[in-house]
């Protein structure tokens, strides 16, 4: 993406500010303190990943790479499985993970075979395309300073690239360890979940590309809906293990307008287990913050106060 | 084929038969870690040698003004170079520094890097009011009034833009930061015990022993007062230490600092008024208090943990 931007970038484009340097150096300025008119709001959207379906093909990886036109991110064999993707990244907004989970391997290894004493172990493969989550109260969005990442017209996170400066706060909140910031360019990336796909009436395109049609995309209730009864099925036929994942708040989190349908622990596919949004304790913190100075200052003032001639 | 997924930037070298140690992706930290390396401990220690020695001047000036102003005077355009050098290095740290002023297109109660932000560049404001006033009046043209009206102006903002730096930095995922709920409770404590530590040097090397004498008691106050929300902080972070270091290193690197931090400047300031005694003290607790910061902003850095609870 950022060598194709380049390219771009050298080419006359009819928006192209006045020319000089001083009105350039103007514009530069002025132009991130121009608010447009939001768009109206549109139908809530999202994806729903049913991961008992995925079969690894990488399609969505492809698809999410050609479309968003970004960069290889070069290849090394990991040794983990199929997965020579290893992490979502700058450059990187779909990940599929493989989880091998077989009777012959050490215990003791990070494998959860999540039975019970009595239940036969399964022999399987656990295969997740793994992105961003969407979170309706996004721990990145409360921490974006410059108000680059918003929540667009569809409910989703989207980063505006040109008001992003790189300042990291969103990669230190996200708890799902899904942004990062590009050494190219030095801004912020992430899924966008195609919005300028979506803003033309299309599906993403890892949804598109998805062969087995493990990733689900369309209006959020509408899928919430499907995924839950997929979860009912599933009981019925026989894998009581599964369940969803992000699709209601919890105690601690809000719903994520990108949840996935589970057969195991969430840490198992390298999702926290009890998702927190660290701004339940800013509050706290500030109070904390605010006493210990004030503490200090009469401390202080009390001290001068006392010993003055 | 089974092996740990180490993090992409850490992948160096294709891995060799011999090195596989675990499957999946449960033993791996979920989160990323910023690229906030050693540029922020410098930042997180100027900005309390700033917002602390500010403030520590204008409690001062205003609880005694006889003895204080003219030490008071000297003092804030100490504390906006203090200033300008960290807002600097915050300017550098971002990934691209031309866009530094779209911090200031909005404001976000609920992010503390916009209320920091805020807080600092009105805070830059009146103090380099009151800074350029006491050049001034130390040239000879006082405008007294004017002075004292841009320190009660800047007050609020440079306790803001002291508060805000803790919460910054544990309002987060990363492992270690966030549990520490006194963070911010410690740097701002910790900014005005530095801040009356150069206070002292100042009036030190200025000769005002009766503002000397009232700062050094002063001083040992608040250095003892500091060891509370240290302590408190210690307790926050003992999980993510204890899976860091050995019972023995945790032991070391807490004697070395609070030999350092509060054990030397506390003997040498009881010890002597001295310009020398002070300053070295001074210099003993800048160290243990960069240190401290130091040691903080490096857990998620060098976590080999698997601190997977979001």
């Amino acid at each position: 993406m950022a060598s194709r931007e380049k390219e771009l970038s050298k080419l006359t484009q009819t928006s192209d500010p006045p020319g000089g340097q001083l009105a350039q150096v103007a514009e530069r300025v002025t132009y991130p303190f121009r608010h447009g008119e939001p768009p109206k709001p549109q139908t809530p959207t999202g994806f729903y990943t049913d991961t008992t379906v995925c079969i690894g093909c990488k399609a969505c990886e492809v698809a999410c790479k050609q479309w968003n036109q970004l960069p290889s991110d070069g290849f090394e064999w990991s040794g983990n499985s199929y997965d020579n993707t290893t992490e979502l990244s700058a450059s990187t907004w779909r990940h599929v993970k493989f989880i091998e989970q077989f009777a012959d391997l050490p215990s003791g290894n990070g494998v959860s075979l999540n039975t019970t004493p009595g239940e036969s172990i399964l022999n399987r493969w656990l295969m997740m395309s793994d992105h961003c989550k969407h979170c309706l109260a996004a721990p990145c969005n409360q921490a974006c300073p410059t108000g680059a990442i918003i929540h667009n017209e569809f409910e989703n996170v989207y980063i505006q690239a040109d008001i992003c400066n790189g300042c990291s706060c969103c990669v230190a909140a996200c708890p799902f360890g899904v942004i990062t910031r590009s050494d190219m360019g030095g801004h912020s990336h992430k899924c966008t979940l195609c919005y300028d796909r979506q803003r033309d009436g299309l599906e993403p395109a890892c949804a598109k590309a998805c062969p087995t049609q493990s990733i689900h995309f369309g209006p959020i209730d509408e899928i919430r809906e499907n995924a839950r009864k997929r979860v009912e099925e599933l009981h019925r036929r026989g894998v009581p293990q599964a369940y969803l994942y992000g699709d209601a708040a919890s105690e601690t989190y809000s719903e994520m307008h990108s949840f996935y349908l589970l057969v195991d622990r969430p840490s198992v596919y390298g999702l926290p287990d009890e998702p927190f949004n660290p701004w339940l304790h800013m509050m706290g913190d500030y109070a904390r913050s605010i006493v210990g100075g004030l503490a200090a200052i009469v401390a202080l003032f009390i001290a001068l106060f006392l010993l003055r001639p | 084929m089974h092996a740990s997924t180490t993090s992409q930037h850490a992948l160096t070298q294709p891995r060799l038969p011999g090195e596989v140690k675990e499957v999946g992706y449960e033993s791996m930290t979920v989160t990323k870690v910023p690229d906030w390396y050693g540029m922020i401990a410098w930042d997180a220690l100027l900005n309390g040698m700033a917002t602390g020695l500010f403030m520590a001047a204008a409690v001062s000036e205003l609880a005694a003004p006889a003895v204080f102003k003219p030490v008071a005077k000297v003092a804030y355009p100490v504390a906006l170079v203090l200033l300008l050098v960290d807002l600097t290095m915050l300017v550098f740290d971002l990934g691209d520094p031309l866009r530094f002023h779209h911090m200031l297109r909005v404001f976000k109660p609920y992010s503390p890097m916009s209320v920091g932000t805020w807080c600092l560049t009105i805070f830059s404001l009146p103090l380099t009011a009151a800074a350029g006033l006491s050049v001034l009046a130390l040239l000879g043209f006082d405008f007294e009034w004017a002075r004292i009206l841009a320190v009660i102006a800047a007050l609020p903002f440079g306790f803001g833009s002291a508060a805000y730096k803790g919460v910054l930095l544990s309002t987060n995922a990363q492992p270690g930061w966030k549990d520490a709920r006194w963070l911010g409770g410690y740097l701002t404590n910790s900014a005005l015990l530095m801040g009356c530590g150069e206070l002292l040097v100042l009036s030190a090397v200025m000769g005002n022993t009766q503002a000397t004498d009232i700062l050094r008691t002063a001083f040992i106050v608040l250095l003892l007062l500091n060891l509370i929300p240290l302590g408190l902080l210690f307790a926050n972070l003992q999980l993510a230490h204890a899976r860091l270091y050995t019972p023995a290193q945790q032991w070391r690197v807490g004697l070395l600092l609070f030999a350092t931090g509060v054990l030397i400047p506390l003997s040498l300031t009881l010890l002597s008024g001295g310009l020398v005694f002070i300053f070295v003290a001074i210099i003993f607790l800048l160290l243990a208090s960069w240190s401290i910061r130091f040691v903080y902003i490096k857990i998620p850095h060098t976590s080999p943990l698997a601190l997977r609870s979001g």
